[in-house]
């Protein structure tokens, strides 16, 4: 069952088209990875997403029925990137406000606050002021206000800039813990580490066109050029019938691409007949960031201004 | 709908509870008081003393008379120099002079024009109408002596006269000086409301978007709903400010009416009984309110709508909400001409023209409804003006819309214009 489904959406503006044409299913319970260059058009099409813009074409599903703004928000929360909070506000007040705007009763958002501040040790906060705290703990606080409703779908945009490693941890842990909980996270970044190790399913846009969809582990097979690092003390000197080349070699390890036609086993049995010593054999699948630099790579870096 | 009562609440209670609204509040009334006492006072201790040689060729001022008017006043006096007024002419500082006229010999029918006090400083006409004025006592003696008319005649001369007021037939409680008074006030009130508490939402604005709050809140209510929270919310502010002054001048009034002594306290309570009988208090009361909500909510949108196009930079504020500014000193200009003419074609006009109307019209009632003020216009400016501020609210609501998450350049009134009337 998709928690969101997007069906051909577009949204131009006067001198761009930010969201050209994208279709996108997001199942419930994931944690989806929505990535992209700066200016790709991801912020716009979780505008879209979150009820902030209308799509000029196209159609949001939303939990099984058309998508109604006025009230779905209420199952959303979303955490953009250009984020912020009222810096003179006490933080008790301020988290309570944001809540009640989400369409939470003020009993409800009492205990949930409690809950959450307990959750993150914050309880000392409730009377202090956000212009009080560091950056981090700015961004914990945000988190919170963002997941405090038990909304059905969280939107994180950026979730980890400025955070150090021990709160973007305990972020990290809360995100898999509100997913098995039946939440679906999208989950809006370039970081490409970040994404390999929490995302299930990913999609790539650029310029306003989505260029990659899969699970991550499908998108790397996709993406794979037959490399194995071979750890061997010496390589023989390979003649024309050899099953693969060797790329480059350091410290015993040998990279090696297998040619066209060839498996695994093809050079494994090369190797053992010249009676080479193997200590190890690995299939080197590309990083995320690799693919995502090569599919991104050779547009232009900025996007251009361009008349609709 | 509930929503927006929550941002209302929001907005009203940080604004209230700050120290610088009880402050404020309770300050302005004061520091208003202080400001009219203490231009009368600083008017007054600027005037200088002078010590005025008069050298006098026509034999009409004598040391005796000038001496008995320095007896009778003395913001300034004057010595008559009879030995050697060469050395005065010289060097008048040397003798212990401000100055000195030379008075030639003059005709006591035609006087003269053309006198001068001749000083190694400049003064300023406040210290020089005394001496001049000094010198007229004594002419006007000289006249009357050469006329020969006695103190009794002088007396009829001095006291009879014309004295010339308007006067309305149809409302014979009205006062043209109570009115002009309360229109007056009641004008330069909305003019400050509007300036104030207008620029409180363009900051107000300014710091969500600022702050980057703007977009976590529009995830959850529409732009409009947050626009109009926050014009209701600081208007709500305005008008408690605005009863607090009036509890405290009802309270003053019954102190000062119940504590009974004091020259000064009833004096005060006298003129405010008197203004209270010659003016319908309770329409203008209810006009004020009128006026003072719908026109804030014509001004204040404006500014929001500029609060939400610009970034940071207070300057690009500035410029941009220059247009909107000169709306309100502009009407300030046509109310001064308002409340010298209530019923000119200008008056009538700025107050029913909804930019102007707030403060125009509100400097006219008070002269009278329906006899200065017929009831059409008072109407048909009231219409105008809740249709002026639906279109500036709808208006700032479009532009607020896209401002509100558009960062970068500020944008020009063209480009404003353009989001105004983009479809959806």
């Amino acid at each position: 069952m998709n928690i969101l489904e997007l069906q051909n959406l577009k949204k131009y503006f006067a001198t761009q088209k930010a969201v050209d044409d994208i279709s996108l299913k997001v199942e419930r319970g994931q944690i989806f990875g929505l990535l992209g260059p700066n200016g790709a058009g991801k912020t716009t099409l979780i505008r879209m997403i979150t009820g902030i813009f209308y799509p000029d074409e196209g159609q949001i599903i939303f939990d099984g029925k058309k998508f109604d703004p006025s009230n779905d928000v209420a199952y959303i929360g979303y955490m953009p990137e250009e984020r912020g909070l009222y810096k003179k506000m006490k933080i008790g007040e301020q988290t309570l406000y944001l809540a009640q705007l989400k369409g939470l009763s003020r009993k409800e958002a009492l205990t949930k606050i409690k809950q959450w501040f307990i959750r993150f040790e914050m309880e000392s906060w409730w009377n202090k002021k956000v212009e009080d705290l560091s950056k981090g703990m700015s961004q914990k606080l945000q988190f919170v206000t963002t997941v405090l409703h038990d909304p059905k779908l969280i939107i994180l945009d950026e979730p980890f800039s400025g955070l150090d490693p021990v709160n973007s941890n305990l972020i990290k842990d809360e995100i898999f813990n509100l997913a098995k909980n039946g939440a679906t996270v999208i989950f809006s970044t370039h970081r490409m580490e970040q994404v390999e190790e929490i995302c299930d399913h990913i999609v790539l846009v650029n310029k306003g066109k989505k260029i990659l969809d899969g699970t991550v582990k499908q998108i790397k097979q996709e993406f794979k050029e037959n490399l194995f690092s071979i750890g061997a003390e010496q390589m023989p000197s390979l003649n024309g019938t050899a099953p693969f080349e060797i790329i480059g070699s350091k410290n015993h390890a040998h990279i090696v691409r297998i040619k066209e036609g060839n498996s695994p086993n093809d050079v494994l049995h090369y190797l053992l007949q010249q009676g080479v010593a193997i200590h190890s054999f690995n299939e080197i699948l590309p990083s995320l960031n690799d693919i995502f630099i090569k599919l991104v790579e050779g547009t232009p870096t900025a996007r251009q201004f361009q008349k609709i | 709908m509930h929503k927006i009562w929550l941002i209302i609440k929001r907005e009203y209670l940080t604004r209230v509870r700050k120290k610088t609204f009880i402050i404020s509040t309770l300050l302005f009334p004061l520091l208003y008081l202080l400001l009219i006492f203490g231009m009368g006072y600083i008017a007054k201790e600027s005037v200088q003393n002078l010590k005025v040689a008069v050298i006098d060729s026509s034999g009409f001022f004598s040391a005796d008379r000038l001496n008995r008017l320095n007896e009778a006043d003395k913001s300034s006096t004057l010595t008559l120099i009879t030995q050697h007024p060469e050395k005065v002419i010289a060097d008048h500082k040397q003798e212990g002079f401000d100055g000195y006229i030379v008075i030639p010999s003059i005709n006591w029918k035609t006087g003269s024009d053309s006198l001068f006090f001749k000083s190694n400083k400049s003064y300023g006409s406040s210290s020089t109408v005394t001496v001049e004025a000094k010198l007229n006592h004594i002419w006007d003696e000289i006249k009357n002596d050469s006329l020969q008319i006695d103190d009794s005649k002088q007396a009829i001369l001095s006291a009879s006269h014309i004295g010339l007021q308007s006067k309305n037939i149809k409302d014979d409680k009205a006062n043209v000086k109570t009115a002009e008074g309360i229109g007056y006030i009641c004008g330069i009130l909305i003019y400050l409301i509007l300036l104030i508490y207008g620029s409180q939402v363009m900051m107000g604005v300014m710091e969500e978007k600022t702050n980057r709050i703007a977009e976590v809140i529009v995830s959850s209510v529409k732009p409009f709903q947050m626009m109009l929270g926050k014009i209701l919310g600081i208007g709500m502010v305005a008008l408690t400010q605005f009863f607090l002054w009036i509890a405290f001048v009802f309270i003053i009034y019954n102190i000062g009416k119940f504590s009974g002594s004091g020259g000064m306290a009833n004096q005060i309570v006298g003129g405010m009984q008197n203004m209270f009988a010659s003016v319908d208090v309770p329409l203008i009361l209810f006009c004020f309110g009128f006026y003072f909500l719908a026109g804030f909510f014509f001004y204040s949108s404006l500014y929001g709508a500029i609060g939400s196009a610009v970034n940071e930079d207070m300057r690009e504020a500035q410029s941009l909400s220059f247009p909107i500014t000169m709306l309100v000193i502009i009407s300030i200009a046509l109310m001064s001409s308002a409340i010298a003419n209530p019923t000119s074609p200008v008056a009538v006009w700025a107050s029913i023209i909804p930019f102007s109307s707030p403060i125009v019209m509100m400097a006219r009632i008070p002269f009278g409804v329906p006899n200065t003020v017929p009831w059409w216009q008072l109407g048909l400016s009231m219409a105008l003006l809740i249709l002026g501020f639906i279109i500036t609210v709808w208006f700032a609501g479009k532009i607020y819309r896209t401002g509100i998450l558009m960062y970068g350049k500020k944008p020009s009134w063209k480009e404003m214009l353009r989001w105004a009337f983009r479809k959806n």
